[in-house]
């Protein structure tokens, strides 16, 4: 295990941020913490990385207790969410930066910096400054300045956070390939559950200051330990009490055993899915429904239409 | 068609000028006239009266002895300013408050005042400290030390209120990105935190030496005043004033004027620099 947290807990004030946090993460994988704004997952990666202490409860690194280390001697790269480019800098300062400061030979640090550019794809803009690359290319350029001291290693807080949706998606792709090149111990904080179900190898869900779940994207998605997880990780709605997904309901013109009928009371078309309302006429609960395009329309689905509804799988 | 674009309830021509005038007018009569008047009075007789107040060893003595007080006092309030305005932005502690409203206390208190206080404090015969320092051989008051804290004194708030918006502005990200890539406490200042609020600090420079170098009321009050020894170029314009000598006090009025208006117009070519940055 490349860091164990142990009984960390913090409080800001009142507000407790970490309650009693235990969680390990691998060597060489693509962690994400997943959780919603407040819960606690910065903080987390704060504390791992030493900007931030714990209450109380220790931090091992590589099986260096780290609880008391101050930032810089951790060996950790952090990447944060505003980028926190150094703006008086070039791109090419700004990555030499912590080779500079461990006092590496000139030729040395100019061949690792070039070969990080490449690596990051900013090879052409070595001697802009910060000021004239887009968000995009700022946060490449401060994930390649992390990774020049390679660290053992990789935080990052938000990383796309700031950055609009098309090109965070970009970068999300571009980082997991960037990963399987450079196997290094990454972890990232993310409120946004595609982010982490596409990139991350082990998801790690925190919320309220408390780990709810850690599982591969497959496991927390098809095995969620509890309503926080499901609801968490996609869309809910609730059939005869229990928690199922809209799109693993089914809806058939005839009616068999074990159904429920319902009346269609609002139907949305988006892009390729069609997101119905349906009212259960026995519970009179408003069931959510996707279905595809050609399915809605095998059925001739419309608003006030009856339909018959069963659970394809239930959960829970 | 073209238009120029304006505001919705534009005011009318007419009365945007008569204000216009009235704040031209307002400058001129309280700054423009009296300032070029000290000009006029100096280069009445062209360069004799600079060329007579040069030839006057107190002038010169006084001048190199603000020089020296306000070099002094500048060098130590902007390593004390940049210390403070760290402590009030990156740090917490209690009675952060207190020293915020602290630090803005020479603005609102008259310098007669801080030169009364300085006297009562440190004089070598009935001040708290005075004794025991005079006895270890310091003297503080009629002596250059009490002049250069007196005129720390005056310009204390300058250097702190120009970092301190900057930094707060400037956050701890860098600074904390710095410390993850293996930066110390000392490298990160120096290569994050020092050229980031340069500007601050050279503005700051500039404004407290402006006004170290037209402190009157304190530096006289703890200053000796004696001729050729412990006087400053401003008190040396009112004693000269007081005696008759009217062509030197202008002269080296003049010449006190000449540097603040150096001093301003560097800052003033510093400030567009800043925001092309």
């Amino acid at each position: 295990m490349s860091i164990e947290v142990r009984g960390v807990s913090k409080r800001f004030g009142d507000f407790v941020a970490l309650d009693d946090v235990n969680v390990s993460l691998p060597t060489g994988q693509l962690t994400a913490l997943l959780g919603p704004s407040g819960g606690g997952k910065s903080t987390l990666l704060r504390i791992i990385a030493g900007l931030d202490s714990a209450d109380s409860g220790t931090v091992t690194i590589e099986g260096t207790d780290a609880t008391h280390l101050p930032p810089q001697r951790r060996n950790v790269g952090f990447v944060f969410q505003h980028y926190a480019v150094f703006k008086h800098m070039t791109v090419a300062k700004n990555v030499a930066f912590g080779l500079e400061i461990r006092k590496r030979p000139k030729a040395e640090i100019k061949k690792r910096v070039d070969e990080l550019l490449d690596l990051v794809h900013l090879g052409q803009f070595a001697h802009r400054l910060p000021s004239q690359l887009s968000g995009g290319q700022r946060q490449r350029m401060a994930l390649a300045r992390a990774l020049a001291v390679e660290p053992s290693v990789l935080l990052l807080d938000e990383p796309f956070g700031a950055l609009d949706a098309k090109v965070r998606k970009e970068l999300r792709e571009w980082l997991r390939r960037l990963h399987d090149e450079v196997p290094v111990t990454t972890v990232f904080v993310t409120h946004d559950q595609e982010e982490a179900l596409e990139v991350a190898d082990e998801i790690v869900v925190v919320n309220q200051g408390r780990i709810e779940q850690v599982g591969t994207p497959d496991q927390l998605y098809d095995e969620p330990a509890n309503d926080f997880v499901m609801g968490f990780l996609g869309e809910t709605t609730t059939l005869e009490g229990r928690m199922v997904r809209p799109h693993e309901i089914e809806l058939s013109p005839v009616r068999t055993a074990h159904e429920l009928d319902g009346v269609v009371v609002r139907l949305l078309r988006v892009g390729f899915e069609v997101r119905l309302t349906v009212l259960v006429d026995r519970t009179g609960e408003e069931v959510q429904v996707v279905t595809t395009r050609a399915h809605a329309r095998a059925l001739g689905l419309d608003v006030g239409d009856v339909v018959h509804l069963s659970p394809a799988s239930v959960l829970v | 068609m073209a238009r120029t674009s304006t505001a919705v309830g534009r005011r009318n021509p007419a009365l945007t000028w008569a204000l216009r005038l009235v704040v031209i007018g307002y400058l001129l009569m309280l700054v423009a006239w009296p300032s070029a008047y000290v000009v006029r009075h100096t280069f009445a007789d062209g360069f004799t009266s600079l060329a007579t107040a040069f030839a006057d060893p107190d002038v010169v003595h006084a001048l190199l002895l603000t020089a020296q007080v306000a070099v002094a006092a500048v060098v130590i309030n902007t390593v004390f300013g940049v210390g403070v305005a760290l402590l009030l932005v990156r740090t917490r502690f209690p009675g952060q408050r207190a020293l915020s409203a602290l630090v803005d206390l020479p603005l609102s208190v008259s310098p007669v005042v801080v030169g009364l206080a300085l006297v009562l404090v440190y004089n070598p015969r009935t001040g708290w400290f005075g004794p025991w320092l005079a006895e270890h051989g310091v003297d503080i008051i009629f002596s250059r030390p009490g002049m250069v804290m007196a005129t720390c004194f005056v310009a204390l708030p300058l250097v702190i209120r120009e970092v301190v918006p900057v930094l707060e502005e400037l956050g701890e990200d860098q600074e904390q990105a710095a410390r993850s890539l293996g930066a110390g406490t000392r490298q990160t200042f120096l290569r994050i935190t020092l050229p980031s609020i340069k500007w601050a600090v050279v503005y700051g420079v500039v404004l407290s030496l402006a006004r170290s170098i037209g402190e009157f009321g304190a530096v006289k009050v703890v200053a000796g005043n004696i001729s050729g020894q412990s006087v400053v170029a401003t008190v040396l314009v009112q004693q000269k004033y007081q005696n008759f000598e009217q062509d030197t006090a202008y002269a080296v009025a003049f010449v006190l004027a000449l540097v603040a208006v150096l001093c301003l117009v560097v800052v003033a070519l510093l400030r567009p620099s800043e925001g092309e940055r």
